[in-house]
Formats: C-alpha cells, sequence, structure tokens
C-alpha cells in the first residue's frame, strides 16, 4: 500500500492551524515520509487539485460563497475530512455575533463598496458539509495533531479529553481564578487538551478550545453573579470562540 | 487585450491571487486580489471589556499574532493611560524578535527559497539539499522556544496582558534560550551563506518610498511612537497619534484590503524599510549578501530579512543575557483603572508597521477601533512593482512571467488574512 495522500486545505481564518503544523519542526520530515501531501497551498505552488484524497485537514470558517464552494469540492474528492481548528470545529472568533447586522458592518468598514463583497455569517464545517474528525484548538495543540495522524496511519481515530479545563488545571494543582478569585474563568465549560495553558500563567481561560459537550452555563453564571459579576459579561465571554447554539 | 491570472497565490499567508491586464506589450491595470472573507472584528469588538481585545485580534493572523497582540496592548495602556514597568517593555521586546526570528526562518526557507531553487516547496528542496530545510527548521524552533516562553503559546501568545505578564519567565526557561541562541551561531552564518548563494534575481526596479518605526539609537520592534518615511533621500517623521496622516486608507473594490497612501504615493513596509529607515542596523550581514540600502528593487526585501533574522538572533541573546545576569522579578501587572479615552499602539510585526487604535468609554468598553495591518499598507507598493515587473521583463511569455510576478508577491511575505481590513473607526 501507498502513502496516505492528504490534502490541507485554509478557509477564512489565520492559517494558525496550518502554521501549527509548520511548527512541526522535530517531526515535519518524518511526517511526509509517512505521508504524501498532494494539495497544501501555503506550503507548496506545485499542487495536485484535483487529486482523490484519503484525507483532507481543513482550517478556518465558512465565510464567503468561495469557502462553501471550496470546502464541498473538498467533502468530494476525500475519504476523511478532518476539521482543524476552533474557527472549523466551532465558527471561532468570526462567529462572534452570527446576528450581527453584516450589510451594515460592511458598509461602515468599507463603505459603497462593501456591499458588493462576498460574505455570509460565519459557519463551522459541520453545517456545511459531513465532518468525520475534529482537532479543536485555537489554534490546535501539536501533540493532538500528531496523535491524529499517528492513529489515521494505523486505522483509529484519536481519542481526545473530553473534560472540562479544570481537570487538568487541578492536576497541575494551580490555584482556582474562578472560585478564589471570582474571575470570569471559562475552564469549567472548556474542553481539555492544552494542559490548562492560561490559569498556569495565572490567566483566566478565555475558552478558545469551544465548549465541553455536557458543561453546565447555568451553574457558572449562577455562581458569578452570586459575586457580583453580571451575567451579560460573562455570556459575552463564554460564546467568543464558539457562537451559542452551534452544537455539533 | 490579453489578461494573466494568478488565480490564488501559493506559498503566501491567506487567499489572493494577482490579475494583470495587458493590451499588447503595455500593462493596462494590475491588481492585487485578496479574497479573504471578511471577519468584521471591528463591528464584533465593540462593547467588549479591555482586557478581552487583545486575545480577539491576535487571531487576526497566526503568524503576526504576537505582534498584533502587543500593538493592541500597547494602544490600550495608552489609552488607558497605563504604564507598565521596563521589565514588561523588556520582556515584551524580547517575544517581539522571537516572533521575528519564526517568521523570518519561515518566509526565507519555506516560502521564498524554493522559488529560487526553481522547487515548488521545502519539502521537495529537502530531497536535494536536507541540510538546508533542517537549518530553516532549527532556526524556526528557535523562534518559537522563545515565543512559547515568553509568550505562553508559539501562536497567539496568552502570557501579554493589559498592565504586563501573567507569569515571567523562570531562570531554567531563559538559560535553555540562551544555550539554543549560542547553538545557533553557526546557523545564522549558514544560513547567510545559503541567501548569499541564491541566483541573483534583479528583474524589477524602481525608486520606493519606504516606511517603518524610527528608532535612532537602538533596534527597536516594539518600543518607539514615531513614524518614519523615507522617499528620494527625504525623511519625514510623524508621531503614532497622527498615523492616519500616513495610511490615508482608501477602499478598493477587488479586495478587502484598503490600500494606503502617501501624498498619493505607494510605500513599502517590512525588513527592507527597517533598514532604510534605521541604518546602522546594516551590519556585515548585509556586506555579505550585497544589499544596498536604499535599494530600488523589492526582491532585496528578502536579503534584508536574511540581515534582521542575524541580528534578531545576536540580539535576543544579549537580552537573554542580560535577564539571567539582572533576574527578572515576579512583579505582577500594572492594575488597569477604566477610563474613557484614545490610544495608539505602534510596532513592527516580521512583516512591517502595524497600527492598532482604540477608543474606549468609562467603563473601559471599546468604542471605537482601527487597525491597519502592513500587507494593507503595502498593497498600493506591490500593485506598482507588479506593474514594473511585467514591464521590465525581456521575456515574454506566460509562464516567465507569472515566475516573477509570484517572486515579487512573496517577496513582500504578504500576509493576507492581516491585509482584511477589519477593524476601523
Amino acid at each position: 500500500m501507498g502513502k496516505p495522500t492528504v490534502g490541507i486545505f485554509g478557509l477564512t481564518g489565520c492559517a494558525g492551524d496550518q502554521l501549527a503544523i509548520l511548527n512541526c519542526e522535530d517531526e515535519l520530515l518524518d511526517l511526509v515520509a509517512f505521508i504524501d501531501i498532494r494539495d497544501f497551498l501555503m506550503g507548496s505552488s506545485g499542487n495536485d487539485t484535483g487529486c482523490a484524497l484519503d484525507v483532507a485537514l481543513v482550517e478556518g470558517a465558512v465565510l464567503t460563497e468561495r469557502d462553501a464552494e471550496m470546502l464541498r469540492a473538498i467533502r468530494q474528492r476525500s475519504g476523511l475530512l478532518v476539521a482543524l481548528g476552533t474557527c472549523a470545529v466551532w465558527g471561532g472568533v468570526a462567529a462572534l455575533d452570527r446576528n450581527a447586522d453584516r450589510p451594515k458592518l460592511l458598509k461602515e468598514i468599507y463603505g459603497a463598496t462593501g456591499s458588493a463583497y462576498d460574505s455570509l455569517a460565519a459557519r463551522a464545517l459541520h453545517e456545511v458539509v459531513k465532518v468525520d474528525l475534529r482537532i479543536t484548538g485555537c489554534p490546535i495543540e501539536k501533540d493532538q495533531f500528531i496523535a491524529a495522524i499517528a492513529g489515521l496511519l494505523n486505522g483509529d481515530l484519536p481519542v481526545y479529553p473530553d473534560y472540562a479545563l479544570c481537570t487538568e488545571c487541578r492536576m497541575r494543582e494551580n490555584n482556582c481564578l474562578l472560585i478564589e478569585r471570582g474571575e470570569i474563568c471559562c475552564g469549567p465549560l472548556t474542553v481539555a487538551g492544552c494542559h490548562a495553558r492560561c490559569p498556569e500563567l495565572r490567566i483566566a481561560c478565555i475558552g478558545c478550545r469551544g465548549p465541553l459537550d455536557d458543561g453546565n452555563p447555568n451553574s457558572m453564571l449562577e455562581m458569578l453573579e452570586k459575586k457580583g459579576v453580571g451575567r451579560r459579561q460573562v455570556e459575552d465571554k463564554l460564546r467568543t470562540f464558539a457562537p451559542i447554539g452551534a452544537g455539533q | 487585450m490579453s489578461t494573466i491570472v494568478i488565480d490564488h497565490l501559493a506559498r503566501v499567508e491567506g487567499h489572493g491571487g494577482i490579475t494583470v491586464e495587458m493590451d499588447g506589450d503595455a500593462v493596462k491595470d494590475v491588481r492585487f486580489d485578496v479574497f479573504e472573507g471578511a471577519r468584521l472584528l471591528e463591528g464584533l469588538v465593540r462593547g467588549r471589556r479591555f482586557d478581552e481585545i487583545a486575545p480577539i485580534v491576535s487571531r487576526i493572523c497566526s503568524i503576526c499574532s504576537p505582534a498584533h497582540s502587543l500593538t493592541s496592548l500597547k494602544a490600550t495602556e495608552n489609552a488607558l493611560g497605563v504604564q507598565v514597568s521596563p521589565q514588561t517593555d523588556f520582556l515584551r521586546e524580547l517575544l517581539l524578535r522571537g516572533e521575528s526570528i519564526q517568521s523570518h526562518a519561515l518566509h526565507l526557507f519555506f516560502l521564498a527559497v524554493p522559488d529560487y531553487l526553481d522547487r515548488p516547496s521545502a519539502i521537495a528542496v529537502a530531497a536535494e539539499h536536507p541540510a538546508a530545510v533542517m537549518l530553516g527548521l532549527r532556526l524556526k524552533r528557535l523562534g518559537n522556544l522563545i515565543q512559547e516562553t515568553i509568550g505562553g503559546r508559539a501562536i497567539h501568545p496568552v502570557n501579554a496582558v493589559p498592565g504586563g505578564f501573567g507569569r515571567v519567565p523562570r531562570a531554567d526557561q531563559l538559560i535553555a534560550i540562551r544555550g539554543a541562541l549560542i547553538e545557533a551561531i553557526p546557523d545564522a552564518e549558514a544560513m547567510l551563506d545559503l541567501i548569499a548563494s541564491l541566483p541573483d534575481a534583479g528583474f524589477c526596479h524602481t525608486p520606493t518610498a519606504y516606511a517603518a518605526l524610527y528608532s535612532p539609537d537602538s533596534d527597536r520592534y516594539y518600543a518607539g511612537d514615531q513614524l518614519m518615511i523615507v522617499s528620494n533621500g527625504d525623511r519625514a517623521t510623524i508621531p503614532a497619534a497622527d498615523y492616519r496622516s500616513l495610511t490615508n486608507e482608501k477602499p478598493v473594490a477587488h479586495s478587502h484590503a484598503k490600500h494606503s497612501t502617501f501624498h498619493d504615493k505607494p510605500f513599502m513596509v517590512g525588513s527592507l524599510a527597517r533598514l532604510t529607515v534605521n541604518p546602522s542596523r546594516s551590519t556585515t550581514a548585509s556586506g555579505k549578501l550585497k544589499l544596498a540600502i536604499p535599494s530600488d528593487n523589492p526582491m532585496d526585501n528578502n536579503k534584508a530579512q536574511a540581515v534582521e533574522l542575524v541580528n534578531d538572533l545576536g540580539l535576543a541573546l544579549d537580552m537573554v543575557e542580560r535577564l539571567i545576569h539582572d533576574g527578572v522579578k515576579d512583579e505582577g501587572c500594572v492594575p488597569v483603572t477604566p477610563r474613557a479615552g484614545t490610544g495608539v499602539g505602534i510596532t513592527e510585526a516580521p512583516r512591517g508597521l502595524l497600527v492598532h487604535s482604540y477608543t474606549y468609554d468609562d467603563q473601559g468598553c471599546v468604542v471605537a477601533a482601527d487597525v491597519i495591518t502592513p500587507t494593507a499598507m503595502n498593497a498600493a507598493s506591490l500593485e506598482q512593482h507588479l506593474r514594473k515587473t511585467v514591464e521590465q521583463s525581456a521575456e515574454r511569455d506566460e509562464p516567465t512571467l507569472k515566475k516573477k510576478l509570484q517572486m515579487i508577491a512573496r517577496a513582500y511575505d504578504p500576509c493576507i488574512s492581516c491585509s482584511v481590513h477589519l477593524i476601523r473607526r
């Protein structure tokens, strides 16, 4: 059997998940020995843009009709489609407010030319096509990406944490920013996997990995309300990286 | 009438293309098309608190995320009247050195060099020149080590916050960086040898204006509040607060990136501009690469990045030595009290001048915001250089013209996610 064929694609976003792949400096040359990267616009000018792919890795959110068409074409030619990063999995920061008046904002930002732009409210990949694996994070964590590639090479899907960030944070014996300091720390509602990067640095989690499946936002809202933190402020924070109602 | 279209520019960050309309041998129109979706973060950050802004706007672009984060903090702290400690300024400067090392190594080895060797990618280059690619990877990793240690994460740093840092680096972490920087001394020389050995790429010559952060006495990416534009030997300085007199942006129909011009003339930002505005930064490395300043050749931006990479590595080592010698205090953050006001922050991102400006209300929430990115500032200048490239090319066949056009675009090291003007007043 030949090496699995892989495509790496970016829709609208910051390219941070493709950069996270390129940041695997120690693994990169081994990686390309095991997989055959056929289509990777950010990394190569010699791409096969039509071939069938065993795996497509797609980052970014769907923000334009062009994004949506590109994503459907990728789905068509790929065995497995992997959503890479919080934008692809949840919509990310571009989905901060999907009810915002886009024509009005376009006009404010770009003037009269703005109304001609191809511009849709941000969607996650699964809202447009079927997604086979989700690797969340803003950006993705290197170890989770390598685990996914290793798993796929062996015919497995990786298993990622499905518990709250707090679990990782407590295992590292950090003081609790939420309970002890009354800060709006999104840890209880955010999926683990980053080794609690922010609380480890005494900074409250902002939820960049996206929400936990079975989190209890009401409990957190009530708790912070008792400490005098307004509901609106907490809700704003909770929906920074994943819009409310974008369930998978 | 014929048209040269580069549908989707490869080996750059983001989504853009080039269209050149020809009338016989004459160039009628040149467009750098940006079709990155508009994320409209400008409207979306309004109403958000001062401590939420940097993490949101850092998502404008991954490669420049430390610059976006720190420029945002600089503007916010100016608006709220927060004076951070000298140690915080120093660590922020070091973080931007790490970013520059990572970004320049990525651009030179992975995006730009394959063109000179007629290869589609660094992976293809690795088949024949594995040592060159390994060298690039080592330098890139070193930049990431600095970003990871000081910023808490290589992409979208988390550790820099209004008033300071969450945690300052430990001595053992600084010693590890110092070790890696000392190991990289021969790598810097090898990198210069490689860049010096590349075939000449002097196919576009035209007088060019350059703009950068001006720091006359020192080499700084973070500190400073004067812009300087150099054009035809004339030098003009502009205080940060008046940045709009430099950028004077105009929306254009084919692009989500607004175009910047100074007195209606395009200007270039980035490594070559920094060396032009701050001549003391040209060193023996410039001589080795035969880089003459001022340059009339935009391809020289690649050489200028190599010169900066050497400077960055040397400066980062000096800075880390000083931190180890003096010790780093766990001083906590300067407290921030919300107040109404406007503040501007300017810094140098790896690909050029970056401006953020915010207006806050008395609760410390954003009322208005403005972000002007280097790639947006460069768009008009890039179009001018693309035009000259076609006009000056002796070869008229489309494959050769396309190759030259792409090399010019890549020499600018464009960050197309950045170029989308996301935020404004």
